[in-house]
């Protein structure tokens, strides 16, 4: 072991009183964030106006309210004997200049959970190996890191979008589909690309047009699309409030820190009762309002209590709050909206406080030690039967010695 | 009786003592206890038999999870059929057949890999069972729990049978069983009763 954990226990100990004292500071953010919340609960409507003015770079990434007031509370809504929660998860392995080759994998694990039908839901795994030249490279840079976590967050949003297609309950062409069609499709993560920001505009473009495609063709199946954010560090509804606090004065909103910048929306909105969900926001980030606005997919999102406790019970129990987004049509469609809500809830209350399927989704999709290994090995075997001969560089090959492990003597 | 030839589920794991198989959902007979089953040997035509003495299922920390939070169907159905597969069905090997002759001692070799195991029809039981010298391999086995295994693969034997042929067949595997644990009295009566209980 070379991790020497004896000289770490004074800076664990240190650790250990730092977050102790910051425990006080932050339940008064948190108190002051709650005042805050309900004394500017009215003004949303003037602070959406605002914010919608100015251009989305400077809009200090702060929520856009919607109709509901800051502080509204939507009690869990009755759920559906039976609807469809379709989940998808996805997984990559990087390409490692120093493997025996180049190539990348995808990996997106699929659930299809029919709520009430007593059936054993659909479980798939799909994995995708890239190792052309023009699978691996775009305008010349190799497809790695937040390049390639793009690239899986359209497989997962594609597999979404087949599945929803798929389903026998969703007649793309009737007019009255609504009534009969209830799928709810959920990724684990976010709907927003966040990662684009950074990229070359026409390279963005493209990517966010193929997955705002993958959105629309849900969306003409009938079903509803949601992203689930686990234990949230989002901060969009404090940098709303700070907002708010200063007159809704963005460059004083900018110019002066904000008390709040540290403090996660979920824990403003940890007094939600189980089963709750916050106000609806828009999301103010500029490749919402660039990108997905227009194309009618304007990200909106709220933050849900999905703890399965009884209301009543242990009142010093932390809430479990989870952030959802969803695009406009089915933030301004009531039943959607309701079935989206009721529907994590009912996934979550399966485990106790995260959804079933997404679970199942990250398992279905997780690539292990093992199995690495065994592709790296199929891999080696595909390139000798094909002649070709390579090997693994030698930074690659004596790590490989040395994280073996030590052999036992016998 | 039953005379057609059920898959069971593919080898997992093989030695010449016996092998280890996967299968994906428990039927009401299939895989049971002492019941007789064949893989196909290596060379043409050649057939490899043996009784299961084990079938395991595996957990792990999720499916432990729901034991306290009372899963839905849905949920239930998800572990059994997708996730806690393959269920681990344990062979001990007793036999081989060249196709023309079968002969009870363990295989020149096991099956491998992925190789599909069947059900025996009762014409196969039946002939595999009509000579009784894979006793002493069920009887010395370390692995199994040997008496009651012997006496649930007799049972399959015997009902494999006519329920003419059914009690002459228990009688004469009881002669057998006397004369190999003759030194071991108290074993024999053990093993006795458990085939009156047929």
């Amino acid at each position: 072991m070379t991790l020497e954990l004896s000289k770490l226990t004074g800076q664990m100990r240190a650790m250990g009183e730092e977050l102790a004292a910051r425990e006080q500071q932050y339940a008064d953010l948190v108190a002051l964030a709650r005042r805050w919340l309900a004394e500017y609960a009215d003004q949303g409507e003037e602070l959406r106006h605002r914010i919608r003015s100015i251009r989305p770079a400077r809009r200090c990434h702060a929520a856009i309210p919607t109709d509901e007031t800051l502080d509204a509370v939507h009690h869990l809504p009755g759920i559906p004997e039976r609807f469809t929660f379709i989940a998808a998860d996805g997984t990559q392995i990087q390409p490692d200049r120093h493997g025996a080759v180049l190539y990348s994998l995808i990996t997106v694990g699929s659930i299809v959970y029919r709520h009430g039908s007593g059936q054993a839901p659909e479980a798939r795994s799909q994995p995708t190996l890239s190792y052309t030249e023009a699978d691996l490279y775009e305008n010349g840079i190799l497809v790695a890191g937040n390049l390639l976590d793009v690239r899986r967050d359209l497989a997962e949003i594609t597999c979404l979008a087949d599945l929803c297609t798929a389903e026998p309950s969703s007649p793309r062409t009737s007019p009255f589909r609504w009534r009969f069609v209830r799928t709810v499709a959920v990724v684990d993560g976010t709907l927003i690309l966040w990662v684009l920001e950074d990229m070359p505009p026409e390279g963005r473009q493209r990517k966010i047009t193929e997955y705002l495609h993958q959105l629309d063709r849900i969306r003409d199946t009938g079903a509803s699309v949601a992203a689930f954010i686990s234990r949230p560090r989002r901060g969009e509804v404090a940098q709303l409030l700070h907002l708010a606090n200063v007159g809704g004065d963005v460059n004083r909103a900018i110019e002066e820190p904000n008390p709040l910048q540290h403090l996660p929306d979920r824990a403003i909105f940890g007094w939600l009762p189980p089963g709750a969900r916050s106000a609806l926001f828009a999301s103010s980030t500029p490749i919402n309002c660039d990108h997905y606005q227009p194309a009618g997919h304007d990200i909106h999102f709220c933050y849900v209590n999905v703890d399965s406790r009884h209301p009543l019970a242990q009142e010093d129990h932390e809430a479990i709050i989870a952030r959802v987004e969803f695009p406009a049509w089915v933030a301004q469609d009531a039943n959607r909206l309701a079935l989206v809500h009721g529907a994590i809830v009912a996934q979550a209350r399966i485990t106790g406080d995260y959804p079933y399927a997404l679970v199942r989704a990250d398992e279905l999709a997780f690539i292990s030690g093992p199995e690495r290994e065994a592709l790296e090995s199929m891999v080696l075997t595909a390139l000798m039967d094909a002649g070709v001969r390579t090997a693994l560089s030698p930074k690659r090959y004596y790590k490989t010695l040395t994280r073996q492990g030590r052999r036992k003597r016998r | 009786m039953s005379n057609s030839s059920l898959k069971v589920g593919r080898v997992l794991r093989a030695d010449t003592r016996g092998f280890v198989i996967g299968c994906t959902v428990l039927q009401p007979d299939i895989p049971a206890f002492g019941s007789f089953v064949r893989a196909e040997g290596r060379a043409p035509g050649s057939v490899i038999y043996g009784t299961i003495y084990d079938v395991s299922l595996e957990d792990d920390a999720f499916v432990r999870h729901f034991i306290s939070v009372n899963p839905t169907e849905e949920v239930v159905q998800d572990q059994r059929q997708n996730r806690q597969v393959p269920i681990e069905v344990s062979v001990l090997a007793l036999g081989c057949s060249d196709g023309k002759r079968i002969r009870h001692c363990l295989p020149a070799q096991p099956p491998v890999t992925l190789d599909w195991l069947y059900q025996c029809t009762d014409e196969e039981v039946r002939g595999f069972t009509a000579r009784f010298d894979y006793f002493r391999l069920v009887l010395e086995a370390r692995e199994a729990p040997t008496d009651e295994l012997l006496a649930a693969s007799l049972r399959a034997a015997a009902a494999a049978r006519p329920a003419g042929e059914q009690e002459v067949f228990l009688i004469e595997a009881g002669r057998e069983l006397a004369r190999l644990l003759a030194g071991d009295p108290v074993r024999l009566e053990g093993l006795l009763r458990r085939l009156r209980d047929v």
